[in-house]
């Protein structure tokens, strides 16, 4: 009996083992693999899949020979593994080193990489980063264009909308520069003041005003306070005219405190004085309708009886006797006195008068057709344009007709001293009334005698050859009716300009329309 | 440098073993104990790479189990080269009496007396209780990897 140690367990555990191993070794392999295709990007799962293949294959040749010797041995075979053996143990070792290659080779391999990753991690962010950047820049580049872009049209509308409120004003806007030059004028003071835009001349300010001392005082109180509200003066025309205006201006200040210039508006008064005249004259002519009134009542009685007890003198006296002649002499003067009387009852409405409907186109023709002989003879043309459909009006025809005998005679006198000329008859409907305009081509009326022409005596004709009661009974006439009687000279005409002439335009309410309007105060209105 | 040193270690023993045929056309004839010192080089350079390793994982400061298994797998593994190496210098110094073998392989005896070669021998011989257990942990690591990795996709699929 040999005594000694069984190597039956190393030889058991060696078997078992392997077995083990190679179980073990598999299911690693097959975690990392299972890993690596979960999340193919990740580095780590790559490296622990090669270096499990690696442990796998080398366990694997390991445990197999292993096997296969320890069954070759039992089975008596050890000739056969001394054959196998270098083989095994030379793939043995191929595979231990292959797996310490795979742990350290492929480790810095994948280190090198999440290096290199990592670099390039940080040149993504850094290219994101940049990325963003350049977003937000044409971002802001954008909100700044579209914010230029919405500017610029506020700036080309604000600039629009004042250049059409300076362009469109009827006022005279105009700017001047620190040497007093006119450098941008509308077209409004160009009109107003009679200049032509297109001209090369240079407009000062000194040229516009008429009186010195408005300019003296202009220049005083902008430099004075600034700023001007509301200075009343006359502006020269290049005709030689005066335009009275109201001005304010706004001097424009430099950083220094320098006067650069300044900006001037001008509303041209010159209506508003022609109406605050005819208001007056108006409240004159009231005042006198309503004096005339109660002379004409006080007077006219005498004037009866001075009548009648001539006319019973001249029964008593022999006809063609100095005293005969000397009472038709009084008789003839006396009528003429009652005649004035009764022109200044119907200047005051106080005669009588009947209401019925009429057509002015009839009142019109019946006025040619009594006046047109003697027009014909003073080398008058008339020229009628009768409106159709024109409406009826209600009024005194006979009164009417006295209104437009009287129209027509002045534009006769007006025709005369040049030895003939046209007159208009036109009638026509606007906005429920009837209009009739009277328009003669004579040497017109001159401004200043515009408000005066309806009080009762104004008259331009020598002494003897008119009352100056003509128009102002006419006035009283057409406002007893309800309308109003306007006067233009010269005539503006939309299609021809301004023409040289009167014309009379009397609105009248069309009958029935209930509207029997509030005379008219200011008579001229056009 | 670590990597420079085991890079070499890694070459010399894979050409020499492509080398080993004894028929083959060399300039140089690799016969003796070639294999063996090949063999053993190739363990100290496993060791060496699993030591890289387990340095590399702890330095990383990677936490979970599965990189606590795989700590564990890398000490076992280098214990078990370490004992490989000195299994194979026992076998090479053990002499051809030590074992025997008259009742068959399976009642094969290490011959008394046991000296401290033949103990080294012996105890050497059952390297298995080392790598067993080793790959036994490489395998619970990568099953660690993989539940984790699942866990966490679910989470992210929720």
């Amino acid at each position: 009996m040999i005594a000694g140690i069984p190597l039956l367990p190393a030889i058991l555990l060696d078997i078992i083992g392997s077995a083990a191993n190679i179980v073990f070794a598999f299911l690693a392999w097959r975690y990392a693999r299972s890993l690596s295709r979960r999340q193919p990007g990740n580095f780590v799962w790559g490296y622990l899949f090669y270096v499990t293949f690696a442990i796998a294959a080398f366990t694997i040749s390991r445990a197999v020979g292993h096997l296969v010797k320890q069954f070759l041995l039992i089975a008596g075979q050890g000739a056969i593994w001394a054959e196998i053996s270098p083989y095994s143990g030379g793939f043995n070792t191929l595979f231990m080193i292959s797996v310490a290659a795979v742990m350290i080779f492929y480790h810095k391999g994948v280190q090198a990489y999440q290096a290199l990753e990592h670099e390039a991690g940080k040149l993504k962010n850094a290219n994101r980063d940049l990325a963003a950047v350049a977003a937000q820049l044409r971002d802001l580049n954008q909100t700044l264009e579209q914010k230029v872009e919405e500017r610029t049209e506020e700036l080309s509308q604000s600039e629009k909308k004042f250049r059409h409120l300076f362009s469109a004003s009827k006022d005279m806007v105009f700017f001047s520069d620190a040497d007093n030059r006119v450098v941008d004028m509308n077209d409004s003071g160009f009109e107003m003041l009679g200049y032509c835009r297109e001209e090369d001349s240079v407009l000062q300010i000194t040229d516009i005003f008429a009186d010195p001392d408005d300019r003296d005082a202009f220049a005083a109180r902008l430099s004075l306070d600034g700023y001007i509200k509301d200075l009343n003066v006359d502006l020269a025309r290049r005709d030689g005219k005066v335009v009275s205006v109201l001005l304010s201006a706004t001097a424009i200040i430099g950083e220094g405190g320098e006067i650069l210039g300044s900006e001037v508006i001008a509303k041209d008064l010159t209506r508003v004085k022609t109406m605050m005249e005819q208001l007056a004259a108006s409240e004159k002519m009231a005042s006198v309708g309503q004096m005339a009134a109660g002379v004409a009542h006080e007077i006219n009685t005498p004037l009866g009886i001075i009548l009648g007890y001539t006319q019973l003198l001249m029964d008593d006296v022999q006809e063609g006797s100095d005293p005969y002649q000397s009472l038709q002499v009084i008789e003839r003067q006396t009528k003429a006195s009652r005649k004035i009387v009764a022109d200044l009852l119907k200047f005051s409405r106080q005669s009588g008068s009947t209401r019925e409907e009429i057509d002015l186109n009839d009142i019109l023709a019946d006025v040619v057709a009594v006046t047109e002989h003697t027009l014909g003879l003073s080398h008058i043309a008339v020229h009628r344009q009768f409106a159709e459909g024109l409406p009826r009006i209600d009024g005194d025809p006979e009164k009417l007709r006295q209104v437009f005998v009287n129209l027509v005679n002045n534009a006769h006198h007006a025709m005369l001293d040049q030895g003939g000329g046209e007159l208009l008859l036109r009638t026509r409907s606007e906005n429920g009334e009837a209009v009739v305009e009277i328009r003669d081509s004579g040497h017109g009326i001159p401004e200043k005698h515009l408000a005066k022409i309806f009080e009762p005596f104004f008259t331009t004709k020598p002494v003897g050859q008119g009352t100056g009661l003509g128009l102002s009974v006419s006035y009283g006439i057409i406002h007893e009716h309800g309308g109003t009687i306007g006067v233009e000279s010269p005539v503006h005409d939309q299609q021809q300009g301004t023409l040289p002439g009167t014309l009379f335009r009397v609105r009248l309410p069309a009958s029935g329309s209930g509207t029997r309007q509030i005379a008219d105060r200011f008579g001229a209105q056009a | 440098m670590i990597p420079a040193c085991l890079r070499i270690l890694a070459l010399t023993p894979l050409v020499t073993v492509m080398l080993f045929c004894q028929d083959a056309w060399a300039l140089q004839t690799h016969g003796g104990i070639e294999g063996v010192v090949v063999h053993q080089v190739a363990h100290i350079q496993y060791l060496g790479a699993l030591g890289y390793l387990l340095w590399d994982i702890r330095r990383s400061g990677f936490a979970g189990v599965g990189w606590l298994y795989l700590q564990r797998f890398c000490w076992l593994m280098m214990i078990w080269n370490g004992l490989a190496f000195i299994g194979h210098l026992a076998q090479m110094n053990l002499s051809e009496d030590a074992v025997s073998t008259e009742d068959g392989y399976l009642s094969a005896l290490l011959l008394l007396p046991v000296s401290f070669g033949r103990w080294l021998y012996y105890v050497t011989a059952l390297d298995h209780l080392v790598i067993t257990p080793a790959l036994f942990f490489l395998f619970l690591a990568m099953r660690s990897f993989s539940r984790a990795a699942v866990s966490e996709k679910m989470e992210d699929g929720r």
